[in-house]
């Protein structure tokens, strides 16, 4: 294991969830439901784990196997048997104390961090600006109209409709 | 340890950002029966566009930024996990017709890469951009696979702010001209609502309801269950079936294309020396 990337990975969790708490604050007193920063801390604390525990999991794998899966898979998988009521004891508390910290303001930090990385990028952002845009429109229609198609059949061939 | 704090500059900046972005918040904006809304995640990633574009930033500065994407977005990627435990049974209760209905998904790929191929002639981007609708989950599988800087990052990241500005007003529209054609049946457009996006849920959720406002409750249903197993299936799906297939379908259709050279677009400058 590389000490230095470990280092690297639990400051910047830290420090994002530093900013999360804060940002988090900001946005819960604007919704009217104020989550103060220290009240979000064991949701962030939690999330932080889990994440830690998945890289773990992903680096074992790694020493043992060249064939591996992207980290985050591991991640979502900790999280999610962590938080199945009625297997997990600390389902619970977890879902509870996470519920505190929203999606929204978690996404705000990780943002910040690919905007100030973004500066080098705009050149190609530029050259394709259009064409994302474009394109990103046809995935919308795609996944609607792919969805109604099979939803359609499978409501016709079972009876439903 | 001295170089772990050499970088404060960015994490300051990253924080300075977040709290104005925080502050302006969430603002809306309509247009008749259109609305479209801005958020504080666009606001950090424009502010960072304009303080790189303006070279008030460090070139040294951006760069080391770019890791620090990557791990904090496995941290999102727990967040979105917390929706899975606690859905679970409602997941396999819903049956196993509605967990088919699940790959409707794939239509992205489906309608938008080739196109993204054949006529815009576009790089790895397109992959990043039609694997998925460019949700926060999309933005970190992209992270961890390829990083967000590389092509396959701006893809997604470009079709994430396009989503976010648009993906409403854009839903709204096009379930409001789909409901009118008569083609499906309200059941259908209802479970096609849940793409995985509470957001754009919501829009196409309510051009169907206008539509058929007598089928309100079931319709609802529909679309709740179905954006219930999007979100829940949403990371494994696009991670071991969309992004496969994209990849597959980018290598087949670059491979004897006269636009591409080993699968990267020839550049107009290149072709047109050539000629």
């Amino acid at each position: 294991m590389n000490t230095a990337i470990w280092i690297k990975r639990i400051k910047c969790l830290i420090i994002v969830s530093a900013i999360t708490s804060i940002g988090n604050m900001i946005s819960t007193t604007k919704a009217g439901n104020p989550v103060s920063p220290l009240a979000a801390i064991p949701g962030l604390f939690f999330l932080l784990v889990c994440t830690i525990l998945g890289c773990i999991v992903y680096e074992l794998i790694n020493k043992v196997s060249p064939k591996n899966l992207p980290a985050i898979a591991y991640i979502s998988l900790v999280t999610i048997l962590l938080t199945i009521p009625g297997f997990s004891p600390i389902a619970e508390w977890a879902i509870d104390a996470t519920n505190k910290v929203g999606l929204l303001p978690l996404c705000t930090p990780i943002l910040a961090y690919a905007g100030i990385s973004l500066g080098k990028d705009l050149d190609t952002f530029k050259k394709q600006g259009v064409s994302i845009v474009i394109i990103a429109l046809f995935t919308f229609t795609g996944t609607y109209i792919g969805s109604a198609i099979i939803a359609e059949i499978i409501l016709r061939s079972t009876g439903v409709i | 340890m001295n170089e772990h704090l050499k970088d404060w500059r960015i994490h300051a900046l990253a924080f300075v950002l977040t709290l104005i972005a925080e502050f302006i918040g969430t603002q809306k904006f309509a247009f008749g029966p259109l609305a479209f809304s801005l958020i504080p995640m666009l606001y950090v990633l424009i502010f960072g566009a304009i303080l790189g574009g303006i070279k008030v930033l460090p070139h040294d500065m951006m760069e080391e930024a770019s890791p620090y994407i990557g791990i904090s977005v496995m941290m999102l990627t727990a967040k979105i996990a917390m929706s899975v435990g606690p859905n679970l049974e409602a997941v396999i209760n819903a049956g196993p017709a509605l967990i088919f209905q699940e790959f409707g998904n794939l239509g992205t790929a489906f309608l938008a890469l080739p196109i993204a191929i054949g006529v815009f002639h576009m790089g790895r981007a397109a992959v990043g951009c039609c694997f998925s609708i460019s949700r926060e989950g999309s933005l970190a599988i992209i992270a961890d696979k390829y990083g967000l800087d590389s092509e396959e990052g701006i893809g997604v990241m470009g079709g994430y702010i396009v989503g976010t500005v648009l993906g409403t007003l854009f839903y709204g529209i096009l379930v409001s001209f789909l409901t009118s054609l008569n083609v499906f049946h309200p059941y259908s457009l209802g479970m096609a609502c849940g793409t995985g996006s509470a957001s754009m849920m919501s829009a196409s959720l309510a051009a169907v309801v206008s539509a058929y406002p007598d089928m309100e409750a079931q319709v609802t249903a529909y679309a709740a269950t179905s954006n219930l197993l999007s979100s829940v299936d949403g990371l494994y799906m696009s991670l071991f079936i969309a992004l496969p297939f994209c990849n597959w379908l980018y290598k087949v259709m670059t491979k004897n294309s006269r636009h591409y050279k080993d699968g990267v677009p020839i550049p107009k400058a290149a072709k047109n020396a050539n000629k």
